[in-house]
């Protein structure tokens, strides 16, 4: 590979291959998470010269083929990325190739796919990437025909030229003459607005008619010849470890050929999953420990700010003047909110297919994080990273869960003793009991008015981890405060006088970590409800409210976040009565530099809410797909009702009580609102759709209950009585 | 052995009587439509027409589909059948977010389509609560099941004429 920067700073690579070439590009780091890159990488830089591409156009005979690190979890991402690229490459979307790319054809995405950051990190360099490419094959053609390049025209697959209007050539005629050294120089411009084909409409997703077929694809579908099944055995409770471990009667158990019992782990290989799963619990296995079992009275009492008692708790992540001696004089409204712990629940369990072999390592994982895995494999067997291949399935569902894969590393010890290829897919109470959880979270919030505004505004809160469980060590001073943990917690409203934003650790004997939107939901329920709670202590409409507190002319976000609430009322008839007994509720917030405002009209029957109407008002930036916004739009709405009305897990006997969704609930049907989208396209950058829409949904029911005549909802999930 | 017919063929599978329907398709049938999600009954992921009923495969075991007909999502459908509506009404509307949920979907509402084509929009919309969707494509899901229950009704119209 020939590597180089362009002018704009993102890494280019080019390699021949066989009859063409490959382009690739690296994804663009945000600059707020640079400090957080460096620490993952290593000692060299994000987007640095020696590091390997995050995705390759290859224009060969076949056409082209975009691979993609990026992971295809349901947000249509492998949609979005391929229309982008199409439009720049001029290439027909309905022939563009989007292939998952294995960790060995020298993809490495250190970020992962996550934090609703694809699109955003991909919109440079991947049309970079593209139009370079279409640039080289303008040269081609016109190194082919013997003319200027200024004549040659890229349409649609298609290289023209206005003197041999009968001489057409198919990007696929002059791929063998890429030459991969002959990048140009200089960066074609990007396509106008106005030219766009592809970017900004609202294409099917590439991936639904495979899926609704049922092809394989996903980590559970994969397969290889003479593969066997796994199972380990899981700690019986919280903190308990292996301490003896020994076959039983598990080798007796029809179709169990392995045994592995390696330091503190135990596991049995079978030529069925059944068979597997009886070998597990046929093993003669001692559990210690841990001597003080977890109980949810201790879960729940370790998260609890603590800043009345100690001032100094936690680390301030947002502070405009102090608010905390306007406070200590007159505090007018205070308020607390909780949030439980919850599980992801996504339906396709973790699942791995690894080959060890001496030489090297094949695995299809069910991942969010492919290299991770890859470093994660090369840990476990001892071989170098560069011979182990991880390919990224289709994930049935990823919401946080598969940014960390234990799975593929089980089924690697399995393949290494047994010989063979194995599958290790998790059972949904594995899924439950020995994952990681969303963490419990506790708001404070205080703040005093003077003449019907917000003068002083300090809200701390108390998480568990989020991010640090998954980062070294060396990141947690670096960070100050886990970035996720107090996701969403910081006030956008410019016009409140004095704010502060403190976040407070709360170590737990539970493993806590990333959830779809992080501290996103928890803490705009918490910010947007005290925000509802002051505009009524101020006499004030909520609407008007929050708008009277946005600096418009100050600030590019608090002008589109005073868009957005304005979209939403004006959609949801703000103004308009509502028969007795009914409410709105509007609450906002801003995540990833996505505005969002939700309006929800509801009413409260019987100790519970009932939806009528909601209306969501967007401005993502530029809009690749409109349709995958509304997906995403209305998949996070779901999963805010549902974390709203339904979803909880408590720590029972020392262990994760729920184990199946009889014990665990969250939305069906019947609980989830139609819901009307306004999307306003922002600005000139798309920034991200996977997440922020979560922010205002469990705010904007509770209001409108309140508004309803219910009572306010100060927990998630609500406990209305 | 056992013999059983899946999607119209006849196929022999050496597997034990309580194992599970569900993998003998997926892992000795390599028939991957068929999706666990629970393992217990509860997310109709794994949902199979046995015999022209919906069943949850995780919970039917080998010994009870012997010598019966299993119909999955692995085979296309045939053109205006039941299925092949409910499968296109599944597209147009772009409801699969993830998609693992969406073949039990696909199956439970085939079902309830073949059994009762004249089923009214609220008794059609009810019965979606009996599945599970994580990405929360519920509000899809109801227009793509009316929708797909328009398209059965009419096809049957046109049948008649």
């Amino acid at each position: 590979m020939s590597p180089r920067l362009t002018r704009r700073g993102f890494l280019i690579g080019t390699a021949a291959v066989g009859a063409g070439v490959w382009v690739g590009w690296r994804f663009g780091v945000p600059a707020g998470r640079l400090a957080i890159a460096r620490v993952l990488d290593g000692a060299s830089p994000p987007g640095g010269i020696d590091a390997p591409p995050d995705a390759w156009i290859e224009v060969g005979e076949g056409g082209v083929t975009l691979y993609l690190a990026k992971v295809e979890m349901g947000q249509g991402i492998h949609t979005a990325l391929a229309q982008i690229a199409a439009e720049e490459l001029e290439w027909p979307l309905a022939r563009l190739a989007v292939r998952s790319a294995p960790t060995d054809r020298g993809l490495n995405d250190r970020n992962g796919t996550g934090a609703s950051a694809s699109v955003s990190g991909s919109w440079g360099p991947l049309r970079e990437a593209a139009a370079l490419t279409r640039e080289m094959l303008r040269a081609a053609a016109a190194d082919a025909w013997g003319v200027d390049v200024a004549g040659v025209v890229a349409d649609q697959g298609r290289l023209l030229h206005r003197d041999r209007p009968d001489e057409a050539l198919a990007y696929e005629d002059v791929a063998g003459r890429l030459d991969p050294d002959a990048v140009p120089d200089e960066l074609p411009p990007f396509k106008a607005k106005g030219a766009y084909r592809e970017i900004g409409r609202a294409r099917p997703r590439v991936d639904l008619a495979d899926k609704l077929a049922g092809t394989g694809g996903y980590g559970l579908d994969a397969r290889m010849e003479g593969m066997r099944y796994g199972a380990v055995a899981r700690p019986p409770r919280l903190g308990a470890r292996l301490t003896a471990a020994a076959a039983g009667g598990a080798r007796e158990v029809p179709g169990v050929t392995d045994v592995v019992l390696e330091d503190g782990f135990a596991g049995v290989v079978a030529t069925r999953r059944s068979a597997a799963e009886k070998g597990v619990a046929a093993l003669d296995l001692t559990w210690e420990g841990p001597e003080t079992p977890v109980t949810q009275e201790a879960v729940e009492a370790a998260t609890t700010v603590r800043g009345d008692d100690d001032p100094g708790a936690g680390v301030v992540v947002q502070r405009e003047g102090d608010p905390t001696r306007d406070l200590r004089r007159r505090t007018d409204v205070r308020a607390e909110f909780r949030t439980a712990m919850a599980a992801h629940a996504h339906l396709e369990p973790q699942a791995a297919l690894v080959h060890v072999t001496d030489g090297g390592v094949e695995a299809y994982v069910a991942t969010q994080s492919p290299t991770l895995v890859r470093d994660l494999l090369a840990e476990a067997t001892g071989l170098e990273r560069d011979a182990v291949s991880v390919t990224a399935t289709w994930l049935g569902g990823g919401f946080g869960r598969r940014l960390n894969v234990e799975v593929a590393t089980d089924a690697a010890r399995l393949s290494r003793a047994a010989g063979v290829p194995v599958h290790v897919a998790w059972t949904r109470e594995e899924e439950f009991r020995h994952g990681y959880l969303r963490p419990p979270v506790h708001n404070v919030l205080e703040a005093r008015l003077e003449d019907g505004r917000v003068a002083a505004w300090r809200h701390r809160q108390a998480s568990g981890d989020v991010a640090f469980p998954f980062l070294p060590a060396a990141a947690q001073p670096l960070l100050g405060a886990d970035f996720g943990a107090w996701r969403g917690a910081t006030s956008p409203y410019g016009g409140m006088a004095r704010r502060a934003t403190v976040a407070e650790r709360v170590e737990l004997p539970v493993p806590t970590g990333w959830w779809r939107g992080l501290g996103l939901l928890p803490n705009v329920f918490a910010t947007e409800s005290f925000l509802d709670e002051l505009a009524a202590a101020a006499g004030a409409d909520p609407l008007a409210f929050r708008l009277a507190h946005l600096n418009e002319e100050e600030d590019d976000v608090q002008r589109r976040l005073a868009a957005v609430l304005r979209a939403a009322a004006e959609a949801a008839d703000w103004d308009a009565p509502l028969p007795e007994g009914r409410g709105r509720g509007v609450a906002a917030s801003v995540d990833v530099g996505t505005c969002v405002a939700q309006v929800t009209e509801a009413s409260f029957v019987d100790g519970a809410p009932v939806l009528h109407r909601v209306v969501v008002a967007v401005d993502p930036g530029v809009v690749v797909n409109p349709d995958g916004v509304r997906q995403q739009v209305e998949g996070s709405v779901a999963w805010g009702v549902s974390s709203l009305l339904h979803e909880e897990v408590r720590i029972e006997d020392g262990r994760v009580g729920p184990a199946n969704f009889d014990t665990y609930a969250f939305a069906r049907a019947s609980d989830v609102p139609d819901v009307e989208v306004v999307i306003l396209e922002g600005d000139d950058v798309p920034h991200g759709m996977g997440e922020p829409p979560l922010g205002p949904v469990a705010a904007s029911i509770a209001n409108a209950v309140v508004a309803a005549g219910g009572p306010r909802a100060r927990h998630l999930p609500a406990r209305w009585t | 052995m056992t013999d059983l017919r899946v999607n119209g063929r006849p196929v022999q599978v050496d597997a034990p009587d309580d194992e599970p329907l569900l993998w003998v398709l997926r892992d000795d049938l390599a028939l991957p439509g068929t999706r666990y999600g629970c393992g217990a009954g509860y997310c109709g992921s794994c949902t199979v027409l046995l015999d022209g009923t919906a069943v949850r495969s995780c919970q039917t075991p080998l010994s009870v589909a012997a010598g019966r007909e299993v119909r999955t999502v692995d085979a296309a459908p045939a053109p205006r059948s039941v299925a092949a509506h409910v499968r296109d009404a599944l597209l147009e509307h772009q409801v699969p977010q993830c998609g693992w949920c969406m073949s039990g979907w696909q199956m439970q509402l085939t079902a309830t389509l073949e059994a009762t084509p004249d089923v009214d929009d609220t008794t059609l919309i009810a019965g979606l609560d009996a599945n599970l969707c994580r990405c929360g494509t519920y509000a899809r899901l109801r227009r793509a099941a009316t929708d797909a229950a328009r398209r059965v009704r009419a096809g049957a119209d046109e049948d008649a004429t």
